[in-house]
């Protein structure tokens, strides 16, 4: 199993670290600690369930033992995954709590806990582990504040993305390209995860279940909205990874973009291409949550995709939809495009990964 | 084969015409120079009848985003169902993929005449 194990190489592309806000504290400063420690402010949330797993959003077998939540303690997430697995490198992409971006108003505040995040990440992750890489955390919806963060903490060597959640606010707007003129500055991914989108017309469906199911809609979104909107015709060099909503949606869209494209080009003349050409040049998936299937239907999705080098595996651990890199992907896959999904296309996707094991 | 489409002053600069060719339905452009371009009058994508459609412009290709520069008047064939454009001044390719086009016929001027061939 060990010898098995090695052979993985894994660029794990979506490890969910977690702070709680008393560790926070010594990185904020006045008045926005005072706001949690006498105000007890938390993060907005608007979502009417819980996660109906075992452990809730986490994996049941995840918590530290002394108590604290998943994700919390870097050595039992070593121990647990790191090392068990046999990962070459993770990316770090936070609990989505606090997720300044997320906000709704208070940016000032917002931009604070995205500086103070980002500090504790460092020291505290990416510091401490050679095989940790991290994600920038901003506030977004303060453009000046988001491009003075990623100036500041981008060119960390261990930096290599800027977290944007997905909740209800559309990426590609204009007002946010600032953003990724700074990210291709300083040859940072745009990662893309989701955090609490509203799904159903801007509402909630009834149950977690239904919500959980179309979470790839809330994907499918950005992607159209980031490539209609022309970012990846205005930052050339830009790249995107969408974390968490799976792949198997991505060959309707493509041939859907594709399709309207033809038809509707002159409603946005700034694309002058295929959309699933700038999809393939310049966006990257992750595999999980993987829906399980064989490998005949698994290679009919990366046919139709145009490219094997588009999916990136992703365990999202902690998180009680964990993929196993062991059994998620279908047995007998050809080595090739294994080797890519576990890590190659990882590898190409950030330009500040070490690009052969063991660094570059 | 030919056919005599119509007089030359029949056609204005933006007009379209449909016609015959034998037993080909063939829609005849005079663009917005005054030149005269013939083509299949159906549209590769489902087979709407072209002559129906608009010989209107189009906005050009840019580097901005949010930028849009309507130009070509009388040059561009928009299909009257799905508004897939075709450049009657590029043998009839489409402006979203220039790899694809419509069948075009040769047009000459006869004696005044708007007169197609194949």
């Amino acid at each position: 199993m060990t010898k098995e194990r090695e052979k993985l190489n894994l660029i794990d592309t979506d490890i969910h670290e977690r702070v709680s806000y008393e560790e926070l504290l010594p990185y904020l400063e006045n008045p926005w600690k005072r706001y949690i420690t006498d105000c007890h402010w938390i993060q907005e949330k608007r979502m009417p369930y819980t996660q109906p797993a075992v452990a809730g959003v986490d994996r049941a077998d995840a918590r530290v033992p002394d108590g604290r939540p998943a994700g919390s303690d870097l050595g039992f997430m070593q121990k647990q995954l790191l090392d068990d697995v046999g990962h070459e490198f993770g990316i770090l992409t936070g609990a989505l709590d606090p997720s300044p971006s997320s906000m709704h108003g208070w940016y000032e505040m917002a931009s604070a806990l995205a500086r103070a995040y980002n500090n504790w990440q460092i020291e505290n992750w990416l510091e401490k582990d050679d095989r940790l890489y991290g994600s920038v955390h901003i506030c977004a919806n303060d453009v000046t504040e988001a491009v003075k963060e990623i100036e500041r903490v981008g060119p960390h060597p261990k930096m290599v993305q800027v977290l944007l959640p997905i909740d209800d606010f559309m990426w590609g707007d204009p007002y946010y390209h600032p953003i990724y003129e700074a990210a291709q500055r300083h040859d940072l991914v745009i990662g893309m995860h989701h955090n609490e989108p509203p799904l159903y017309y801007g509402k909630w469906p009834r149950y977690f279940i239904e919500w959980h199911t179309l979470l790839p809609t809330s994907h499918m979104m950005q992607v159209t909205n980031m490539v209609f909107n022309g970012v990846f015709e205005k930052f050339p060099k830009l790249k995107l990874l969408m974390i968490e909503g799976g792949f198997t949606h991505m060959p309707h869209l493509m041939r859907k973009m594709d399709q309207q494209y033809k038809d509707l080009r002159h409603e946005v003349p700034w694309i002058k291409r295929m959309p699933s050409d700038i999809v393939r040049e310049h966006i990257k998936f992750t595999t999980q949550p993987l829906e399980e299937m064989s490998k005949r239907e698994f290679m009919q999705l990366i046919e139709q995709m145009g490219s094997e080098d588009l999916v990136c595996f992703s365990t999202d651990y902690p998180h009680w939809d964990y993929d196993s890199p062991f059994a998620a992907l279908p047995p007998n896959l050809d080595e090739g495009l294994r080797r890519k999904i576990f890590s190659e296309n990882a590898r190409a996707l950030y330009p500040k990964l070490p690009q052969s094991k063991g660094g570059n | 084969m030919r056919t005599v489409v119509c007089n030359k002053n029949d056609m204005a600069p933006g007009d379209m015409k449909e016609a015959t060719l034998g037993r080909a339905s063939i829609v005849i452009c005079r663009t917005s120079d005054g030149e005269f371009y013939a083509f299949a009058n159906r549209c590769i994508h489902q087979g709407a009848p072209l002559s129906k459609g608009k010989l209107c412009g189009a906005p050009e290709p840019t580097d901005k985003v949010g930028e849009y520069k309507f130009c070509r008047e009388g040059e561009i064939i928009r299909c009257p169902w799905h508004g897939r454009e075709f450049d009657a001044k590029n043998e009839g390719r489409t402006l979203s993929n220039p790899k694809f086009k419509l069948k075009e016929y040769k047009v000459e001027i006869e004696e005044d005449q708007v007169v197609v061939y194949k």
